[in-house]
């Protein structure tokens, strides 16, 4: 009952005539930001952050222009992964796999219909547990002391860079480096300034919007010069959007399975979407795979994975929320909104804002709808918007993020921090070393820091206290497992790799 | 070696950041003070990137010649966007580094100062008109 009370006053937010529209145009602007090869949900919302702040938005119009728009990219990147075999961003790679050969057989229809439905039903399960389970984690999370809280920054550097197959060493060296950035600037306790060297304008540390759209748009501008610009006239031509319905409820199943493994993936830290549709594609590959058709066009192969990766990103948004930790690279910029709003997400978030929580939460139920509604019958507008060649949208994404970075403090200086930070993610990325541990530690760090200070003078300077609470040690063993099983994974890995030809 | 160089260039960032904090001192304030926190990161940092040097994971492909020749013109039309922006004003300079992006990215130089032209103007009536963002049309440089 105290659910439905809570969703209740969440619609009456919701409803609003400002959120009702931003509402609309973030769906809107989602789907086509996820459809355009090389913009996705990080970039996207990373771009639209100054923008908020430039409206003059509060933090839950904010919220809810950003989570339409990372709904409606989800949505959009299946778009081109089956029209053109390109994934419009990161999550919708599987995709392609059986999405592209459907298309090619004629079927491009079905299969948007397919991908479409199970988006649909993946972002739905996983916003009805959102709805049940955030609520619950945060009343747990109430009972953490700072050294808990210490410990969970701890787990959440160690084991973001999840499991799949990269040099953990790097993961944590990407968050390492977070950190160090993290702390420039006068520091918060005594004022005294820490690296800034001797710079007035780096007294109050760097600003993590500036940081972050440097590193996720002008980075990806890097990565677009260096590769040869795929020609997009070549995308198969929709003729109809009406699907035939027998093929699409053929996959009711694969859409179940791919819902319920993607939004445990998502909720997982250190997961995100891309995971979430690796995960429910190879799951319903094993279940469903009988005749060797995945890979081929199988319309179980498309609904696996959008029902995954929808899932997955709604499911991101519970540890983002309740316990102020991003599992994913979206939520994690969206954290980085909430705090430049002064908005401290975690436990007592729900007690405090409930407008805030429980309208973003509604509007997520209504974003869902729209979504559904703008990409079945208005799919051929998008096929249309599509066709935008990339030299001409480039260059306009990287004019609003100097406008919406040049809007946050009317300087330059942060221009050049951004261009700085372009480079850098340009490099990390090329060296296989993530870009998303680094943003939580920038992120985190500051509060990282003050915790681990509260602590020590709450117990006098003795570091006994960093696992006095059997909280922290629950989260120190876990941490300590997971962090053996990647190594192990990886040293298993490399063997594998040295054994083959 | 490109993974050798990079754990060098950051194992020597981390020894300094760890080597610097260690000066932050205050007399009052909490037990922990400024400098321990640098330091519990800086050295972790440095044991991971010697790792890196002396166990190199994964190898990286540097873009050719001429790819890298376009990452740099594409970069120094950024960097001349900021230099450029307060002297010329939003619209010319928002214009011109629309355009040069556009010709790097292969573009056609007609459509691509098109673009710069139509694409400036319709962000400057958006952020200056719309929403009163203090953008000035023309830059000091014009006395504006």
């Amino acid at each position: 009952m105290e659910i439905l009370s809570s969703l209740g006053l969440g619609f009456s937010v919701a409803v609003q005539p400002l959120h009702l529209t931003l509402l609309l145009f973030g769906c809107f602007a989602g789907t086509l930001i996820g459809a355009m090869p090389g913009l996705g949900p990080v970039n996207g919302v990373a771009i639209l952050i100054p923008l908020t702040f430039a409206f003059g938005f509060d933090a839950t119009a904010s919220l809810i222009l950003l989570s339409a728009v990372y709904f409606g990219c989800m949505y959009g990147g299946r778009i081109s992964s089956i029209l053109l075999n390109i994934p419009g961003d990161e999550p919708a790679v599987m995709t392609t796999l059986d999405g592209y050969p459907m298309a090619q057989q004629g079927q491009a229809a079905n299969a948007l219909a397919i991908s479409g439905v199970a988006s649909f039903v993946g972002a739905t399960v996983a916003i009805v547990g959102l709805t049940l389970f955030a609520p619950l984690l945060a009343r747990a999370a109430i009972y953490f002391g700072p050294a808990d809280y210490f410990a969970l920054y701890v787990m959440a550097f160690a084991t973001i860079g999840g499991l799949a197959g990269v040099d953990p060493r790097k993961t944590l060296l990407s968050a390492l480096i977070g950190l160090m950035i993290a702390t420039i600037g006068l520091d918060p306790a005594t004022g005294i300034p820490r690296y800034t060297g001797g710079s007035f304008h780096l007294y109050d540390g760097i600003d993590p919007i500036v940081a972050l759209v440097g590193l996720f748009a002008i980075s990806e501008l890097m990565f677009l010069l260096e590769k040869t610009i795929k020609d997009r006239d070549s995308a198969i031509k929709l003729d109809t959007w009406i699907p035939d319905l027998k093929v699409v409820f053929g996959t009711a199943w694969a859409t179940v399975r791919g819902s319920v493994v993607g939004f445990v993936a998502g909720v997982l830290p250190g997961a995100g979407a891309s995971l979430g549709a690796v995960m429910s594609y190879s799951i319903e590959k094993q279940v469903s795979n009988k005749n060797g058709t995945f890979g081929k066009g199988d319309p179980k192969g498309v609904a696996a994975p959008e029902a995954g990766n929808n899932s997955a990103s709604a499911g991101a948004l519970i540890p983002m929320l309740s316990l102020g930790v991003p599992g994913s690279g979206t939520t994690a910029v969206m954290l980085a909104m909430l705090i430049s709003l002064n908005v401290q997400p975690g436990p007592l978030l729900f007690e405090r804002q409930p407008d805030l929580v429980w309208g973003l939460v509604a509007s997520l139920y209504m974003a869902n709808v729209m979504l559904l509604v703008l990409n079945l019958p208005l799919i051929g507008l998008f096929t249309r918007l599509m066709a935008v060649p990339t030299w001409a949208l480039m260059p306009l994404v990287v004019a609003i993020s100097f406008i919406g970075v040049y809007s946050i403090s009317n300087s330059t200086f942060d221009l050049y921090i951004m261009i700085g930070f372009g480079v850098l993610g340009y490099v990390l990325r090329k060296l296989d070393i993530t870009l998303v541990p680094l943003v939580l530690g920038l992120l985190l760090g500051a509060d990282m820091e003050n915790n681990l200070r509260r602590a020590l003078s709450i117990s006098g300077g003795d570091y006994g206290v960093l696992v006095a609470s059997w909280i922290s040690v629950v989260l120190y063993i876990a941490t300590a497992a997971f962090l053996a099983l990647s190594v192990w994974l990886a040293l298993r890995d490399r063997k594998r790799a040295a054994d083959a030809p | 070696m490109s993974i050798r160089l990079a754990g060098v260039a950051i194992f020597l960032v981390a020894a300094l950041y760890a080597w610097t904090a260690q000066d932050y001192t205050a007399s009052f304030g909490d037990v922990l003070g400024p400098s321990v926190f640098p330091v519990m990161v800086g050295i972790p940092a440095m044991a991971l990137a010697l790792s890196l040097v002396v166990f190199p994971g994964g190898s990286v492909s540097w873009p050719s010649g001429p790819r890298l020749l376009r990452q740099a013109m594409a970069l120094a039309a950024l960097i001349a966007y900021a230099l450029l922006l307060e002297p010329l004003g939003f619209p010319l300079a928002t214009a011109a580094v629309i355009a040069a992006v556009a010709m790097v990215l292969d573009g056609p130089p007609l459509k691509s100062s098109l673009i710069g032209i139509i694409g400036s103007l319709s962000l400057w009536v958006l952020f200056d008109q719309l929403l009163g963002l203090p953008i000035d049309f023309l830059g000091t440089l014009f006395g504006g």
